[in-house]
């Protein structure tokens, strides 16, 4: 028994001890022929379930898309959520993640980022008449998020007297809310928008508050591979010199979408 | 391995309060749900001992439904399924009260009070009936039979598997984290989403698992050798 009780310490030591080789990301993808992104699959537009085609669509999809077709190689996509996306990463499960992730210093100990492809802030979902106008109005009520986002942090800064409640996706939050058991759904209003216009009967809702905080979307990008970071990044730079960005994001934020939001920030590009 | 470890970061700060906060709600959730299964858990094997049908009938159908389902669904069914079928004032009265702690606190008593349930009526069975018979000779009411006579020596049988049951609350306490409710494992997925530190988050709360359950099973051991002393034959 003894004698097994070592053999197993000395196995598990060995597993945690066991290096990772690592070249730079850009090779293996080549050598792979495949780009593994992360992405939501719930979250209009971002990511979600096409309910057609049964496909994953959205924004961030095909945005990675275009990074798959400059590196030349087919993409696959693995469905995270918010909780999961950062571990996911840092396994290497996923070579990126395009998972309406905000960019936050805290998170840059573990993962690099690109530069900023969406830059949106938080605002709260309510229904209508529910005499909610902004986040001074949930003192003592509660208030639903997502778990892992930093909506939950900043809704907590934000009105300290409300209590937060957090579900492992946005649509579980929703459904927390149409059943009463939170007063409002809190985080950037994008998915906000998606959340509102997917659902059966859009006008019994409304988007209200002034932005709570900024949230620049960035895509999560293994640590310490300057060589993958700088492609990334060149790339969305020239998505966005070359008019395709606009094309992309009108695709699924235009005036005629249901999405509607208008573009009010630049991409920060350098200059060749 | 190019990881580097930073245990300082999730076991003192703001993150330590965290796991703090946590454990605190996995104890209460855990105390309270072990002394209502108890309970719950004795009256249902009571009620499959008496000589009534309905009432064995309605014990036994409780006992397998409970035990053959999974924990996870009946959560959900107690959280978000019962909105349905309650009249709205009850929901609204809920709502405003802590309705996740609740609806944790219902799913993990109800599941494992059909487990100690079982484990109970094991224990009264190796008590011979013969015994039973001899108290109600000498003039006891089947409950005073029960109180005075068959349960106290039944306890004695019972306490082992019933640790065991009590170890089980507490190790699926962990997933009252889906309907919101911020025990031990929710703060450790939280810090593992902020600060990507998810495998010290992780290990640290392994071993405060660890350390409750070891605890629990200690106290209850050191009791039950008192107990056995005093009602030696």
């Amino acid at each position: 028994m003894r004698k097994l009780t070592i053999l197993a310490v000395v196995a598990l030591s060995a597993l945690l001890l066991a290096s990772v080789a690592t070249a730079g990301k850009i090779e293996d993808i080549k050598k792979r022929g495949v780009l593994i992104a992360g992405v939501k699959d719930s979250q209009q537009p971002f990511g979600f379930v096409d309910p057609q085609s049964k496909q994953l669509v959205g924004f961030e999809i095909d945005l990675v898309k275009a990074i798959a077709d400059k590196l030349g190689v087919k993409l696959e996509l693995k469905p995270v959520t918010s909780a999961t996306r950062i571990p996911m990463l840092t396994q290497g499960s996923v070579d990126i993640l395009a998972a309406t992730m905000t960019h936050k210093f805290e998170r840059d100990d573990v993962i690099d980022f690109s530069i900023t492809y969406f830059m949106d802030g938080q605002k709260l979902l309510v229904k209508k008449n529910s005499g909610i106008k902004s986040a001074a109005d949930l003192a003592g009520k509660k208030v639903g998020t997502a778990k892992g986002s930093t909506s939950e942090q900043n809704i907590k800064n934000a009105q300290p007297k409300s209590t937060v409640l957090s579900f492992e996706t946005y649509p579980e939050a929703f459904l927390a809310m149409n059943q009463g058991k939170v007063v409002a759904v809190t985080t950037d209003s994008g998915i906000l928008l998606g959340i509102k216009n997917s659902a059966p009967n859009p006008d019994n809702y409304e988007i209200v508050g002034n932005y709570i905080s900024d949230e620049p979307y960035g895509l999560g990008l293994p640590e310490n591979d300057s060589d993958y970071r700088d492609f990334v990044n060149k790339t969305l730079a020239d998505l966005w010199t070359s008019g395709e960005y606009k094309k992309l994001y009108d695709k699924w934020f235009g005036p005629n979408t249901k999405y509607y939001l208008p573009l009010e920030w630049k991409m920060e590009v350098w200059p060749n | 391995m190019n990881y580097q470890f930073n245990w300082q970061a999730v076991i003192t700060g703001e993150y330590g309060q965290w796991i703090m906060d946590g454990l605190l709600i996995t104890l209460q959730i855990s105390a309270v749900s072990i002394v209502l299964s108890l309970v719950l858990g004795t009256l249902i094997a009571v009620m499959r001992l008496t000589k009534v049908r309905i009432l064995e009938w309605l014990a036994l159908s409780y006992t397998e439904f409970f035990r053959n389902t999974p924990l996870l669904v009946q959560l959900f069914f107690w959280y978000f399924g019962s909105h349905a079928v309650l009249p709205e004032f009850v929901n609204t009265w809920l709502y405003e009260h802590d309705f996740e702690f609740g609806a944790g606190v219902i799913s993990l008593t109800v599941y494992t009070s059909a487990f100690i349930a079982e484990e109970i009526r094991s224990g009264i069975f190796a008590i011979p009936k013969t015994q039973l018979e001899a108290s109600r000779a000498c003039g006891l009411s089947f409950l005073q039979a029960m109180h005075h006579v068959i349960l106290p020596q039944a306890f004695r049988i019972i306490i082992p598997p019933l640790i065991s049951q009590f170890l089980n609350l507490i190790k699926n306490s962990s997933l009252v984290m889906t309907i919101g409710v911020m025990d031990l494992m929710y703060m450790a997925r939280q810090i593992e989403s902020y600060a990507g530190r998810g495998f010290e988050a992780f290990t640290v709360i392994l071993i405060i698992y660890l350390t409750i359950s070891l605890a629990v099973s200690f106290l209850i051991t050191q009791y039950n050798k008192r107990f056995l002393r005093q009602i030696a034959y």
